[in-house]
């Protein structure tokens, strides 16, 4: 088990060390760098002569040989310091600090909420196939699966201010200085994400619940006169959970990285935002700083997943 | 083994009548919620110089109610109620003083006619504040989110709808006989906000730091102020410009509310470049606190100069890029303001009078069409003659009017005291609604410039920003084809790019918002876009009559001179067109009716920034 952990971790680590290379290099390819996107920020109001461009240039240190930005960057991530924003200099810690909890709250409560509307309708609507139960929450699946987020968002937001005359906090709001105002920021993006997960989750729990019900060990557990609730409890879910497990574990990952569709419907400041925001900005520091992060969530998520299947199916471990 | 009951099972009519049940829910839903968008009411032409249409309480009788609009919900200019009132002089007389009005707007000393104002609160405004890509105002920061914390050395009165230039810093100021010496007395007892005393010394490091700044420092306002020769302090206390030829924009740039005055201690300490952080000013709020794509917060300046303002304790502003999220932001009080909201919740403003008022105001910026001068059948002005006739301005009002308002404008704002009036320019050939005539000579043109079939295909380039990419570039392609038979291929650049497009003029045509002023008088712009040369004449335009026309413009003194050299200016313009503008944008700020002190629904034209005089009438 330790070295199947061991090898799972150092496969992140290559993993990280080539989403690094792939995102400096990335950025440098791509049209258009940071003093380019602050200078034409005015729409052309302002113009700046060549020799203004080079010296903003030179003081950013955009002038220097890609390998010297590359080696510097590694550097500050070995000493913990993922920089400054090229714009403005505030420190990039500082983002995430601020606004990774928000991004962190909605992604966990969405992943949660969908566990919870997903498991019981997919385990429902297996047990009690081709019943009205089934139908209705099938097509409440369907209809979800293909539902995009953010408009169900925008959706959201326009009931909201139309009918109750209530939109969600603009500004960041943590739930240890304003839990109600927090919880009111969160909620909307989480329910709106969590639906779509949980329709996915139903729909896998499902399948893989459909499939369980006709194993051998299904029928000798009801041979054995145990309850249906216990056989469904015992036996059948614990196996069904595995490809539910994955899905919501990569779910985890992709929002841990901020919807940015449905933060923006919302108008929350999250790290999706961010990242849109640093994108226009041609921000290299704060994408390479943010994609790096969104990495390292990926990699941890996995390895999570992979543990938790370790401990739902021992097999896996011995693999 | 799968179990189920009988009793349980659905038969297929049940199920077929559940459907619609559980489809028909959220396609209600959504009914409401569309019906509730949709444009209920009329948005006209906010009337340079006269008081712009306005909803909520305490309006004017005649504005409060919009006429019931059955289509389009914005009403082409020609079409709707033209304004009434010519557009004002927005520059004020600088040869007079400002102490001789001896009135409180002449010291300077604004204050608020809409009501007893109360202290205290906090005034939150939403709008797009993180842009800025640095904090220095004199080298190109985003203004509204700075200009709080400082003072220029004259203004526009806040309180009369910015018609009136009162002092600021200057308690008053002189101008010699010959036009060319401004002297400004500078006022007493005036601190920054980090106790250093405001001196001349302070006027002149500011506006050298512009007219020749330091290595590394990129003068963003030099060429407004082209005209000053240079700056000196005549005393602790005065501080004197001294101009190369006379100038009728002076003072006006002056106002513009990026030419604050910095402290000379700042400038020096921080090696002449404020980027890295907010200097301390003298303006009525202190800096407090910044997060990027959040907000701004600034609190109360106890030792300001004018000891009656600001009215609020703490100013907040915050950031939303979105024009929806702003005007969602006060329908449901989660900001007191916006500068400009969007075209829906706008609307919805209009229709909530008890709680919000809402307003239209010109803005100098416009939308433009760039034509490449130096590049194929686009270098006859013949072609170009013929697109500037050929194209229906109201057709892009009519694509763009859920965007966001666009009026007609004759190579400068209707808000611009050189310009006819919207009602004059909508009679006129390649304005008006009629095309017929204009479509019948513009055809004709292009017969003589040997493209009677038109030609094509040529590159229209645009960014890729949704009401570019999708709004005005096929709007105006569709034009061209429709037309003149001139084909069009469509490029999509991201707009931060466009500049490198602009420079490198890569391009035929090129869609964009490529026609500003920072001030209502647009010989600036003129300058800037049209003159040989010019740092933004994307379209490569060159006239040696029109470069002599502004040259005489630039040395003018007499504004009746003046309005003629406009005039004869546009007429030029009209028939060489260097480009074509296809409508200069309004803005559409909408406020909580306790929102008072600031008369939005009277501003002559656009300028985000400064809040001091506003109050909060709370119950």
């Amino acid at each position: 088990m330790r070295t199947y952990l061991l090898q799972r971790f150092l496969a992140g680590m290559v993993t990280l060390f080539g989403v690094t290379i792939l995102i400096f290099v990335a950025m440098r390819v791509l049209p258009g760098d940071p003093l380019a996107m602050m200078t034409s920020e005015s729409g052309g109001t302002y113009v700046l002569t060549e020799d203004e461009l080079q010296a903003a240039r030179s003081a950013l240190g955009l002038n220097r040989p890609y390998y010297e930005q590359y080696g510097r960057w590694m550097l500050d991530i070995a000493r913990g310091d993922l920089g400054r924003s090229f714009w403005r200099e505030e420190p990039i810690s500082d983002l995430i600090v601020r606004r990774g909890p928000i991004t962190a709250q909605i992604a966990v409560a969405a992943v949660l909420l969908s566990w919870l509307i997903g498991v019981p309708i997919g385990i429902l609507s297996a047990v009690r196939r081709n019943t009205i139960v089934d139908y209705i929450s099938r097509v409440l699946v369907i209809f979800f699966v293909a539902v995009p987020a953010f408009w169900l968002a925008l959706l959201v937001v326009l009931g909201g201010v139309l009918i109750f005359n209530w939109r969600p906090s603009l500004t960041v709001v943590q739930f240890w200085d304003d839990p109600a105002t927090n919880i009111q920021m969160t909620l909307g993006p989480a329910i709106v994400l969590g639906l779509g997960i949980a329709a996915l989750t139903a729909r896998m729990t499902r399948s893989a619940t459909l499939e369980i019900l006709h194993d051998d060990f299904v029928r000798t557990a009801r041979a054995k006169g145990l309850r249906e609730r216990l056989v469904i409890r015992r036996h059948v879910l614990r196996n069904a959970m595995l490809p539910v497990v994955t899905v919501s574990g990569l779910a985890l990952g992709g929002l841990l990285g901020g919807s940015v569709a449905v933060e923006r419907a919302f108008g929350v400041p999250g790290l999706g935002t961010a990242l849109v925001m640093a994108f226009g900005q041609r921000d290299w520091m704060v994408i390479q700083n943010l994609v790096l992060l969104y990495g390292v969530v990926f990699t941890f998520v996995n390895l999570t997943i992979d543990v938790v299947y370790a401990a739902l199916d021992p097999r896996v471990a011995f693999r | 083994m799968q179990r189920s009951s009988p009793a349980s099972r659905v038969s297929r009519r049940r199920f077929l009548r559940t459907v619609p049940l559980m489809v028909g829910g959220p396609a209600v839903l959504l009914g409401v919620a569309c019906r509730q968008q949709a444009p209920t009411g009329e948005v006209k032409p906010p009337a340079a110089g006269a008081p712009a249409p306005t909803s909520g309480a305490g309006a004017a009788p005649a504005a409060t109610t919009a006429p019931a609009a059955k289509s389009p919900a914005v009403a082409p200019p020609a079409a709707a109620a033209p304004p009434t009132a010519a557009p004002p002089q927005l520059v004020a007389t600088t040869t007079t003083s400002g102490a001789a009005a001896g009135s409180a707007a002449a010291t300077g000393m604004m204050r608020p006619t809409d009501g007893t104002p109360k202290r205290g609160g906090t005034l939150r405004i939403a709008g797009g504040t993180t842009t800025s890509p640095h904090f220095d105002l004199h080298q190109g920061a985003t203004v509204h989110p700075l200009t709080h914390a400082y003072n220029n050395l004259v203004r526009k009165d806040l309180t009369d709808g910015l018609r009136t230039l009162i002092p600021d810093l200057a308690a008053r100021w002189e101008t010699s006989a010959d036009n060319l010496s401004h002297t400004f007395h500078l006022r007493d007892g005036v601190k920054f906000h980090d106790g250093t005393p405001f001196t001349a010394d302070d006027v002149v490091a500011s506006f050298n730091r512009i007219l020749s700044p330091p290595a590394g420092v990129a003068s963003v306002l030099r060429s407004q102020l082209d005209m000053v020769e240079r700056v000196e302090a005549v005393d602790p206390r005065t501080a004197r410009f001294v101009l190369k030829h006379p100038s009728l924009i002076f003072m006006e740039v002056l106002s513009q509310p990026a030419m604050v005055v910095y402290s000379k201690k700042a400038i020096d300490e921080n090696g002449g470049d404020l980027r890295k952080a907010v200097a301390p000013g003298t303006g009525a709020f202190m800096f407090k606190d910044y997060k990027a794509g959040e907000k701004w917060t600034y609190v109360r300046n106890p030792e300001y100069w004018d000891k009656e303002l600001p009215y609020v304790d703490t100013l907040e502003m915050i950031d939303t890029p979105q024009l929806s999220d702003r005007g969602t932001a006060v329908l449901t009080g989660q900001a007191d303001m916006t500068w400009n909201g969007s075209v829906d919740t706008w609307k919805e403003g209009q229709q909530r009078k008890d709680q919000i008022t809402v307003a239209q105001i010109p803005n100098f910026g416009a939308h433009t069409a760039h034509l490449n001068n130096e590049r194929g059948p686009l270098g006859d002005k013949r072609v170009r003659r013929a697109i500037h006739l050929a194209v229906s301005r109201q057709n892009i009002f009519k694509a763009y009017e859920n965007q966001e308002p666009i009026f007609l404008g004759r190579w400068m704002s209707y808000a611009s005291p050189g310009s006819p009036t919207l009602d004059e320019i909508g009679k006129l050939p390649g304005y008006r609604a009629d095309k017929s005539a204009d479509i019948a000579e513009a055809k004709k043109l292009m017969a003589e410039a040997g493209h009677p079939n038109g030609f094509g295909p040529i590159e229209l380039l645009s960014a890729t920003a949704p009401w570019a990419a999708e709004i005005m570039a096929p709007v105006f392609a569709d034009e061209l084809q429709r037309t003149l038979g001139i084909q069009t291929k469509i490029r999509l650049i991201e707009r931060g790019l466009l500049i490198e497009e602009y420079k490198k003029g890569s391009f035929d045509i090129l869609v964009e918002t490529q026609f500003a002023c920072p001030i209502a008088d647009y010989t600036i712009a003129w300058n800037d876009y049209l003159k040989t040369g010019g740092s933004k004449n994307w379209s490569r335009y060159s006239s040696k009559e029109f470069d002599a026309l502004l040259e005489n413009l630039n040395n003018e003194s007499d504004p009746a001179k003046q309005k003629a050299l406009f005039q004869q200016g546009m007429d030029h313009l009209d028939q060489e067109v260097p480009f074509i503008i296809t409508g200069f944008t309004a803005h559409s700020p909408m406020w909580r009716n306790n929102v008072k002190g600031l008369v939005l629904d009277k501003r002559v034209y656009v300028e985000w920034g400064r809040a001091e005089t506003a109050w909060l009438d709370r119950a």
